[in-house]
């Protein structure tokens, strides 16, 4: 039984507005499933239905097997959510923030120290815990709003655009975390408009656009479903591009070259063609200067599928260990 | 009301109390405010009491209770206030998240009006008394207070229905305007029977004036139970009234 699952959900606001327009998705226990979508395209407007803060207008939405529309306080006793601005009391110091989590989640009196205390150590706050949050940098504010998510031990996570605006660190951080996560079988709900973000850290990605899914499966499936790696060869010196061609005609079909790329070629094992077609090159006496193993991204994906591309697909995205 | 809903009331009148004490100087003003009220008012029209109808009572005690009926009308709105701020924040969000029934979020939030209420209050009470303002006796103190809160957290009540409507700190003026409205369209400034045209028609049917006869019995004369019950009556209408109207707003705010 899947532990989100979302069949025809709608919701149109007074205005007209239709910012969700039928969506289904199922998420399975334990997996953590990435919502990709550019500003305005209805992720967080699905969120808020599923997190019960907004009523769905149709369709309908179990989570952790209770309907969000009839059955929305027990819902709200199996979810963790970090909503995309992390909302802090700047008064407040980190640990109180924490105790009065705990304490709305309904946490008994004598445990709520021990598990606040926990949960900071292992966001990394131990040293800024009382402190006042108004002194704590952005990513500390995500890692500690990511704690409070967790104070209660939810089924499932909800994670609205946990990294935007985070300096690499931080990023790499919530990264781990959500990855720990996983391994303890916590289901994850990952909104993200970072193509890497999804590709490092979901198992099922869908790509929501215009309050619709457009595309939803493996990130590599969803890569495979558009195209095969390519490999781009650049020769130091090359007098003979033809024969050249011929020889890597046989490792897939070739493709236009990219500027400053003398022959590109689809390979369907992608990395693991990359020694055989050296050696071929090589034994030919072709002197290789650069090669690239290139992967359809999940902006290739989006554009695919919407003949747009993602507004994060432009920015720099880190890369953590 | 479960151990888990009384903790979460009390965890949300905590965090409400927080920010007297870690930010007094923005508490300051609210604080004084009733106080100024009542020294300025009294400075300008202390001499007002020679009309027949104040009998033996001089206008600075005759408007002490209206400073605390002023007190209760800038908490209940500053409550709403705080709560389109945290609104606008997301910090409302969160609460709402809390698997406890959303109308004990409401009262943690109202609650605290009423307590954050007697910080102006006491201020007020210690420079009246100082000034020469008689006590009013333990049950007419007691009574006042027990008023003042109850007023504090009605008011707030309506100052929560605004902000949950417009989801916005702009709204301030509303919540501020209705509050002082309710207080000042009273025998605020002068016995009922000196009052005339539309004050007197509007103070008439007014239920804030039941509220400020009975705050105002111990300082001009005895408590009685024919001053307290329409004042714990007229309190308990608005109560029902207000708090039927925030909890229509929280049912709203989500869908």
């Amino acid at each position: 039984m899947a532990t989100i699952d979302v069949r025809g959900l709608e919701r149109e606001y007074k205005s007209g507005l239709k910012a969700v327009r039928g969506i289904d998705l199922a998420v399975a226990p334990g997996e953590v499933y990435g919502f990709l979508g550019p500003n305005g395209a209805g992720k967080t407007t699905t969120v808020r239905m599923l997190v019960t803060l907004l009523r769905p207008t149709g369709g309908s939405a179990t989570v952790a097997g209770f309907d969000v529309s009839t059955e929305p306080a027990q819902v709200r006793k199996r979810i963790g959510v970090a909503l995309q601005e992390a909302a802090l009391d700047l008064l407040m110091t980190g640990r109180e923030l924490m105790e009065l989590q705990a304490t709305l989640h309904g946490l008994a009196a004598r445990s709520v120290r021990g598990r606040a205390d926990d949960l900071i150590g292992r966001v990394g706050l131990s040293q800024a815990a009382d402190r006042r949050v108004a002194t704590y940098s952005g990513g500390m504010r995500r890692r500690l709003d990511l704690a409070m998510a967790l104070v209660h031990e939810p089924e499932v996570l909800f994670l609205d655009e946990p990294t935007t605006g985070l300096d690499p660190t931080s990023r790499a951080t919530l990264w781990d975390e959500v990855r720990r996560l996983r391994a303890d079988g916590t289901t994850v709900f990952l909104t993200t408009q970072y193509l890497e973000e999804a590709d490092q850290l979901a198992d099922r990605v869908g790509i929501i656009a215009d309050g619709l899914i457009v595309a939803e499966g493996t990130p590599a499936a969803l890569k495979a479903e558009i195209g095969l790696p390519h490999l781009d060869v650049t020769f130091m010196e090359c007098p003979d591009l033809g024969h050249a061609r011929d020889l890597l005609l046989a490792f897939g079909k070739l493709r236009p070259a990219p500027d400053g790329v003398d022959v590109s070629v689809a390979v369907a094992a992608g990395a693991a063609e990359i020694a055989p077609v050296v050696r071929v090159l090589d034994e030919a006496g072709f002197t290789v200067a650069a090669l690239e193993l290139v992967e359809p991204s999940l902006d290739d994906v989006f554009a695919e599928k919407t003949g747009r591309h993602l507004e994060g697909a432009a920015q720099p995205a880190a890369t953590p260990a | 009301m479960s151990r888990m809903q009384l903790a979460v009331v009390a965890a949300l009148v905590r965090r409400a109390l927080n920010e007297i004490t870690r930010v007094p100087g923005a508490a300051i003003p609210g604080v004084l405010a009733p106080t100024i009220f009542v020294v300025g008012l009294t400075s300008v029209f202390g001499q007002v009491d020679r009309l027949a109808g104040f009998g033996e009572v001089d206008f600075r005690t005759f408007v002490v209770p209206v400073g605390f009926l002023q007190a209760a009308g800038f908490t209940g709105a500053a409550t709403g206030v705080n709560l389109a701020r945290d609104i606008e924040r997301g910090w409302f969000d969160r609460l709402l998240l809390c698997p406890a029934p959303r109308l004990t979020v409401l009262t943690g939030v109202v609650a605290s009006a009423g307590l954050r209420c007697l910080l102006p209050v006491a201020f007020l009470f210690a420079v009246a008394l100082a000034t020469g303002v008689p006590f009013p006796g333990v049950d007419g103190l007691l009574v006042a207070l027990l008023l003042v809160m109850g007023l504090a957290s009605t008011l707030a009540c309506f100052a929560v229905t605004l902000a949950l409507r417009f989801r916005t700190q702009q709204a301030a003026p509303l919540m501020q305007m209705g509050a002082f409205a309710g207080v000042l369209f009273t025998p605020a400034y002068a016995p009922e029977e000196l009052l005339a045209g539309w004050l007197e028609a509007i103070a008439t049917v007014n239920p804030v004036t039941h509220v400020l006869a009975g705050v105002r019995q111990g300082f001009v004369g005895e408590v009685t139970w024919g001053d307290t019950w329409p004042a714990g009556l007229a309190l308990a209408g608005m109560a029902v009234a207000f708090g039927a109207f925030a909890a229509r707003g929280l049912r709203r705010y989500s869908s």
